[in-house]
């Protein structure tokens, strides 16, 4: 008797948490505006339901909560009018509510009292149904541009998920009324189990398609081992989608936990998920709210600016934060990404120097906020994200743009057990990396070396060359002259790994390395090949984060007086990053700006700059005005500007020589030794 | 090492390194599909090797399995309780047998200190 007590009091806290789910998002959009009267219905619906059953399992706290907000409810339905400010003790009923579920007490008899106050909201004339249109006109649909001018100014968080708006149709099974679904309860290790035999069934047919591999096949015998294949595929896919569920499992009540800390800290935020139907593993998911609340906290804490700052920045006063996710072949991309102040370009400079931004912000304490404030406590805690995604087999990047904002992305599996990685060899070794990752495959023949950094140029753009074996330290002979490479791409950032041989995709059972290696770092796990072999499956990251700074500081002209300070101008990403690396390469040192006004404060800022090498089209500010303004102010008059453009004309190089440029290089044909020579000439070394 | 650690004695076959682990830290084999560390046992202990090792003595403590490369098993016998005290923390002791003095493996803590968890430090 009491293990069936047991068995719908676990029922019960299942479809109590998956209602108080429901309702919160309602009541997030009753809050924001968005939803009127029209919603009450489902929330009163929800608050019957839980009150039901938790009077029927003696639960009489939950109950006569429940029993509260249903009376609030039943005002409203009453009425007609469902004011904005009704919302907040109403949430306050579901925080509380949920905690009851969980089991654990709350004392209550305030928010009781707080709940039978708020019904005064709704009699008509009284304070606070000033938001909902005419009382007693039945429901209020606020238009959106009523809404925008409601919330101006007020801090808090509008969901806009469109996701969630449209997770009817995208998801049925999770959006259906719990007692509609029909869930079989089983024991989360038994599908664990289940999906670690399919994984070692996977190895097995590996094998065996190795070993049968020299054997002449006759048709029969292929055609009985195609067909196997085939459901051993499907078996796979079976099995691993009852492992997975849709990341809307977790991100459901992430919209209140922004709204709670928008409100605390003061800020103005709308968030936004979008791929919330993106499954992902169980085991993963389960542990994934905490990571992502935290990212989400330093979103708000740390990265958007006050609305007065934003102001001041010329950003809308309402920030944006956003969750995205997809799959990306057999791992799931979470970003998280604010539009924010970002990191500053000091620590944008360390993290190139250093190899990765995550590696620097990772850095145990590290804060982007000048202060801490008690809410995001101590640093912001990448260092925990970052282990958190790693102990799971994932990659954590992050990018960044100072006052643009930040992104983290997160990388996870989406099965814990089964990747699809790419095979390559060096010194007798198999290394893998997931697939997603690996860009190209190219051969190496000639690098070029600039500094006594190796540099290729894959479509257009100068990469850094190394070798695998260099990368994670082993010992391995040297390689030939024409050695073939992966082209590494993880979150913007690219590189060029040499090896002896590219072995190609294959889908591996990974395991983690065994924790007898201690503390060693670089690797995703570890994988037994068809062949037998075993394959050390690496952490990206260690193939295209920044050779060491060593070698570097033997090339000379690191080694001489300071380097010139030179100040690219440009607003497309892509050319600003090409020309940094140029000008990196040969030895000088470089800050960036998106437009001429950005250049003109970089200039304000910094009086090392010895140079400039700007664009002409930019938004803004152009390149012909910041050269006049350069040459216009008496304290940098003489400062060399070198236009690069792609406006080519002699016209347009008229133009730019009476604007007060030193040099103008056309974009089309371009070419890195001119533009250094020229740039060697002008800040005369 | 006490026989109630030891699963099974294997050849030693090909073990493929782990880049940037402890040079005690041989790498990883692969028996029959699964992947089982391998542990130098000499250059753990810090005695010098006379011969490449040969077999693999594969060992378990506390759900914990590691191969042991060792040079030969000697002998599988009774021992009387360890009577010396040693200098090493990943012994238990130490038994005089037939005039040879034996040292007694302690396998949890050998598996603790490589973990990095143990009061001893793996020797360098």
């Amino acid at each position: 008797m009491h293990d069936l007590d047991a068995d719908l009091t676990d029922i019960f806290r299942d479809e109590a948490a998956e209602r108080l789910d429901q309702m919160e998002t309602s009541l997030l959009a009753v809050e924001s505006g968005a939803a009127g009267a029209g919603s009450v219905d489902s929330l009163f619906r929800n608050a019957h339901t839980i009150k039901g059953a938790a009077g029927m399992l003696g639960l009489d706290d939950i109950r006569t909560l429940a029993h509260a907000v249903e009376d609030v409810l039943a005002g409203v339905r009453d009425t007609g009018v469902f004011p904005p400010e009704l919302a907040a003790p109403l949430l306050r009923a579901t925080t509380v509510l949920r905690a009851q579920v969980s089991g654990t007490e709350v004392p209550v008899d305030e928010l009781l009292r707080d709940l039978a106050a708020s019904m005064a909201m709704l009699s008509p004339g009284e304070a606070g149904a000033s938001d909902a249109g005419g009382p007693g006109d039945g429901p209020a649909p606020t238009s959106p541009d009523d809404r925008d001018a409601g919330d101006a100014g007020r801090p808090g968080v509008a969901p806009t998920s469109p996701d969630d708006r449209d997770a009817g149709e995208l998801d049925p099974e999770v959006h259906q009324p719990p007692a509609q679904r029909r869930p079989l309860r089983v024991p989360a290790e038994k599908i664990d189990r289940l999906l670690d035999v399919v994984g070692e069934v996977i190895q097995y047919r590996g094998r065996l398609v190795h070993s049968l591999g020299q054997a002449q096949l006759s048709h029969e015998v292929a055609d009985v081992l195609s067909s196997g294949e085939r459901m051993l595929d499907e078996l796979k896919d079976t099995a691993i989608g009852m492992r997975t569920l849709p990341l809307t499992v977790i991100t459901r009540r992430l919209p209140l936990a922004v709204r709670d800390l928008c409100v605390a800290a003061g800020k103005d935020v709308e968030f936004i998920i979008t791929g919330a139907a993106t499954a992902l593993d169980r085991v993963i998911l389960e542990s994934l709210y905490d990571p992502l609340a935290h990212l989400l906290r330093n979103a708000v804490i740390h990265g958007i600016e006050s609305p007065a700052e934003r102001a001041l920045a010329n950003k809308p006063s309402r920030g944006r934060l956003e969750i995205r996710a997809m799959p990306r072949g057999s791992l799931v991309e979470i970003v998280v990404a604010d539009d924010g102040r970002g990191v500053s370009p000091e620590v944008i400079e360390e993290a190139r120097r250093e190899g990765s931004l995550a590696d620097v912000l990772a850095r145990a304490g590290y804060s982007t906020a000048p202060e801490v404030t008690d809410l995001a406590g101590r640093g912001v805690g990448l260092d925990a994200v970052r282990s958190y995604v790693q102990s799971m087999g994932g990659i954590l990047e992050v990018r960044s743009e100072p006052g643009r904002g930040m992104e983290v992305i997160l990388l996870l599996p989406l099965a814990l057990a089964l990747l699809e990685a790419l095979l390559f060899e060096r010194g007798g070794t198999v290394y893998g990396v997931p697939l997603v990752v690996a860009e190209e495959v190219v051969m190496v023949s000639q690098t070029l070396t600039l500094e006594g950094r190796s540099v290729l140029e894959v479509r257009g753009r100068p990469l850094q060359v190394a070798d695998v074996a260099e990368l994670v330290g082993a010992q391995a002979p040297p390689l030939g002259d024409r050695s073939p490479a992966l082209v590494i791409g993880v979150a913007g950032r690219r590189a060029v790994a040499t090896c002896d041989a590219v072995l190609g995709p294959e889908e591996v059972v990974i395991k983690p390395l065994s924790p007898l290696f201690g503390d060693v770092e670089g690797y995703l796990g570890t994988a037994v090949l068809s062949d037998g072999r075993i394959a050390l499956i690496l952490d990206p990251a260690v193939l295209t984060r920044a050779q060491r700074r060593g070698a570097a500081m033997t090339t000379p002209r690191k080694a001489g007086p300071v380097a010139p300070k030179i100040l690219v101008v440009e607003d497309s990403f892509t050319v600003r990053e090409l020309q940094r690396s140029i000008l990196e390469a040969a030895g000088y040192s470089v800050v960036t700006a998106r437009d001429g006004r950005d250049a003109l404060a970089a200039l304000d800022r910094d009086t090392e700059i010895a140079l400039v090498v700007t664009d002409l089209e930019m938004p803004e500010l152009d390149g012909l005005d910041l050269t006049r303004a350069i040459r216009a102010d008496g304290a940098r008059s003489s400062l060399p500007v070198v236009i690069v453009t792609s406006c080519g004309s002699e016209e347009d190089r008229r133009r730019g020589i009476e604007a007060g440029a030193d040099a103008y290089m056309a974009k089309q044909g371009f070419d890195q030794q001119a533009l250094l020579a020229t740039v060697e000439r002008l800040v005369g070394r | 090492m006490p026989v109630r650690h030891v699963l099974q004695v294997a050849h030693l076959g090909d073990v493929t390194a782990v880049p940037g682990s402890l040079p005690q830290m041989l790498g990883l084999h692969n028996l029959r599909g699964q992947i089982l560390p391998v542990v130098d046992l000499a250059l753990l202990l810090g005695i010098p090797a006379t011969t490449p090792p040969a077999r693999l003595l594969i060992a378990e403590a506390g759900g914990r399995q590691a191969g042991f490369a060792i040079g030969e098993v000697s002998e599988v016998g009774e021992l009387a309780d360890p009577t010396e005290e040693t200098e090493s923390d990943l012994l238990v002791g130490a038994t005089l047998a037939g005039g040879d003095l034996i040292g007694i493996i302690d396998v949890t803590m050998v598996f603790d200190s490589l973990e990095g968890r143990g009061s001893a430090r793996p020797r360098r």
